[in-house]
């Protein structure tokens, strides 16, 4: 079975190209958003995992809902999607695209677990101090997670900093049993 | 054991914590995605290398075997049950290694170089990576020292030299551990470090074979390496590259070692399995594309190794010095087939293979070996000068006997002369039996030869002629222990040698009747 993001990715790249062409990255990156959050409400779903529905049945359901947000060729790559029946890949196509929009941009989306809401003095900090490891803009949110206990753990991409006093403890844990 | 002394403890514990490294460093994470029959699918870890130790939660390891654009197919070198979807995973950063050196000799380790044996953790000097590319043109030189496996038909007639890749291959149940077992204890005082391979083998076997080399004495030049029918496939399939590491080692450092893999048909079927699992295309038998390889890597890095390599890879430390890894791979056949997939690879890899014959096993022939299709491609030129004179006529003897008795069972009477020549062959080829744990000794195979060459054997009934071995030895260790002692150690051949040997077995033969028929 081919991985969903093998599959993703021709449709985001093509979609990214056409974005790029017409100057609509961010339009097409905000409707993609928008797609992979009507497709997680139920009756949406239904109505796009019904094998009753036909392909064009379908992708005029979705461009209805989204209404005049949609440009003509994003109506004509909800058909093409739906044509192939790959409609279930819209929150892999965005992921992809995302990711080429960091590429494009040089920017990276970094995701910062921490046991307390950070302050703005912090996220400063670790905005600053990530742009210089990363050399890159960064796209900072942090999630709020107090069994981490303190410390903060840094995850961009594949990529994970395990700054925090569990993972510590872990480590202790682990190089104790090796004994 | 001492009384335990509580601070000591608190000691070492403190020592153990401040040893940790706590500096963070940047990891690769990806998530698991499907754990499957020991195959697990990770989402993400774009930096995994091929072949690089994954670890899991709960110290799990696993090897990356499939990299793929989104995905790293990891086969779980252990308990997989643990395992769930969406747990994370993590590079190591480490390709698969095992520890060694002198510390691992009298051990049992499973295949990642554990100690299973309940002596306690194994200081090992150094490790190395299980998989490594074998030494190249440059570094190697020919095969011209033998290796003694103790059994009289082999080391006369399939003579091994250190270095080579001789394969033992037969039927189930018909003696090819029994050979390995005995060349082991053989190698007893040599130098030559051994190390047991057992893949896919029943716990029970495993043990016994451990027991049987600690009772011989053998187990202090031994390393046995474990990976049982109840290990996962992955430990199976890895467990001859770490047995061989683990011979390397001595390659390296200048001396000789011999490692057995008992049996790579198990082995094969282990990644047979891991393939499969991996969604790899099935070809013959259902093997992979790249069975051929999986044994012909393997059986290259056993090899002969120059004084320039020993002295380039221990840094100048050892110098003037050869070493060489000697394999003696084991194939189970099926009723006698060596037509088969795997047997005609590893057949075509090897130098040459002793093959043992059902038929000769149960006519009770043992070591059932048979001389007519079993070949050593390259240890003639090893074989020591005292063995190759004498054993050239034995083999000559049981050629031209297994076509006479294939002949004479239709002819009602012979003419002297084919009566001569079968009555030899018959007592040459009992004279080739030779049960299982009493290695001979190169004097004493000589001598055993000697007799038969000379036709001393013509004038004893077949089922004496082991009685007769027997006594003759016994009567040679005993008035001539010192000549047997000098002809061993040196192995040389001359007018002297044979003058001596035939006013011995004269005096011998003069003082005893077995009853002519």
């Amino acid at each position: 079975m081919a991985e969903l993001a093998t599959l993703a990715r021709p449709y985001a790249s093509a979609a990214f190209d056409i974005a790029k062409d017409q100057n609509q990255l961010d339009r097409w990156s905000d409707v993609l958003r928008l797609l992979t959050q009507t497709i997680q409400v139920s009756e949406v779903r239904q109505l796009i995992e019904s094998p009753v529905h036909s392909p064009a049945r379908k992708a005029l359901g979705l461009t209805d809902l989204l209404g005049d947000q949609l440009t003509d060729s994003m109506r004509r790559f909800i058909q093409v999607l739906a044509d192939n029946r790959r409609l279930e890949l819209i929150p892999q196509v965005r992921e992809a695209f995302e990711v080429r929009l960091e590429e494009e941009r040089r920017t990276l989306a970094v995701e910062v677990t921490a046991a307390v809401e950070l302050s703005d003095s912090e996220r400063q900090r670790f905005e600053d101090a990530l742009r210089r490891r990363f050399e890159r803009d960064i796209n900072l949110s942090s999630i709020v997670d107090p069994s981490v206990l303190g410390g903060a753990l840094i995850r961009a991409g594949d990529t994970v900093l395990d700054g925090t006093v569990r993972g510590k403890l872990e480590k202790l844990r682990a190089h104790m049993q090796r004994a | 054991m001492d009384t335990l002394n509580p601070s000591e403890i608190s000691e070492l514990i403190k020592g153990r914590i401040s040893q940790l490294d706590v500096a963070v460093q940047p990891q690769n994470e990806g998530t698991i995605v499907s754990v499957s029959d020991g195959i697990v699918r990770i989402h993400g870890l774009a930096e995994a290398q091929y072949g690089e130790m994954i670890e899991f939660p709960g110290g799990v390891f696993g090897m990356a075997m499939n990299l793929e654009r989104d995905s790293v197919g990891a086969v779980v070198l252990g308990e997989y049950r643990e395992l769930s979807e969406g747990m994370t995973a993590r590079c190591t950063k480490r390709i698969a290694e095992v520890p060694t050196g002198p510390e691992m000799l009298g051990r049992v380790v499973d295949a990642l170089g554990n100690p299973i044996d309940g002596k306690g953790p194994i200081q090992a000097s150094s490790s190395s990576p299980i998989e490594k590319v074998a030494p190249g043109v440059i570094a190697r030189q020919g095969v011209s020292e033998p290796v003694q496996l103790g059994i009289k038909c082999i080391d006369a007639m399939i003579p091994i030299g250190r270095g080579q890749r001789e394969l033992i291959i037969g039927d189930r149940q018909i003696g090819k551990t029994a050979i390995a077992v005995d060349a082991i204890i053989n190698q007893k005082g040599t130098g030559i470090k051994c190390i047991y391979v057992a893949i896919g083998q029943k716990m029970s076997t495993i043990a016994n074979i451990v027991r049987t080399l600690e009772e011989s004495g053998a187990m202090e030049h031994t390393v046995v390496v474990s990976a049982s029918a109840a290990e996962p496939a992955p430990l199976q399939y890895i467990a001859p590259y770490s047995g061989c590491s683990i011979g390397e080692y001595f390659r390296d450092r200048g001396e000789d070692a011999l490692i057995i893999y008992d049996d790579l048909t198990k082995q094969a079927w282990a990644y047979r399995q891991i393939s499969l699992l991996l969604r790899r295309p099935p070809g013959r038998e259902a093997y992979p594309g790249d069975i051929f390889y999986l044994h012909s890597r393997l059986l290259e890095r056993a090899a002969r190794v120059n004084a320039d390599y020993v002295e380039q890879m221990t840094n100048g430390e050892v110098k003037g010095k050869t070493g060489s890894l000697t394999a003696l791979p084991i194939i189970e056949t099926q009723a006698g087939d060596v037509g088969a997939f795997v047997p005609t690879n590893v057949i075509s890899i090897t130098d040459g293979q002793i093959y043992l014959e059902t038929d000769r096993f149960n006519a009770g022939i043992r070591p059932a070996m048979s001389p007519g299709i079993s070949v050593s491609r390259v240890g003639g030129d090893a074989q020591v000068d005292f063995m190759r004179r004498l054993a050239g006529g034995i083999k000559l003897a049981l050629a031209q006997y297994r076509e006479l008795a294939a002949f004479s069972q239709f002819a009602s009477d012979l003419d002297e002369a084919t009566r001569r020549q079968l009555e030899h062959g018959e007592r040459v080829e009992e004279l080739m039996k030779q049960p299982q744990f009493s290695p001979m000794s190169v004097a004493e195979m000589g001598v055993s030869l000697f007799a038969a060459n000379e036709g001393y054997l013509d004038n004893v009934p077949v089922n004496k002629v082991l009685d007769f071995e027997r006594d003759l030895l016994s009567y040679m260790n005993s008035e001539h222990g010192e000549w047997m002692a000098d002809i061993t150690a040196t192995g040389r051949h001359d007018d002297e040698v044979v003058e001596y040997m035939k006013k011995a077995v004269d005096e011998f033969a003069s003082s005893h009747d077995y009853g002519a028929e």
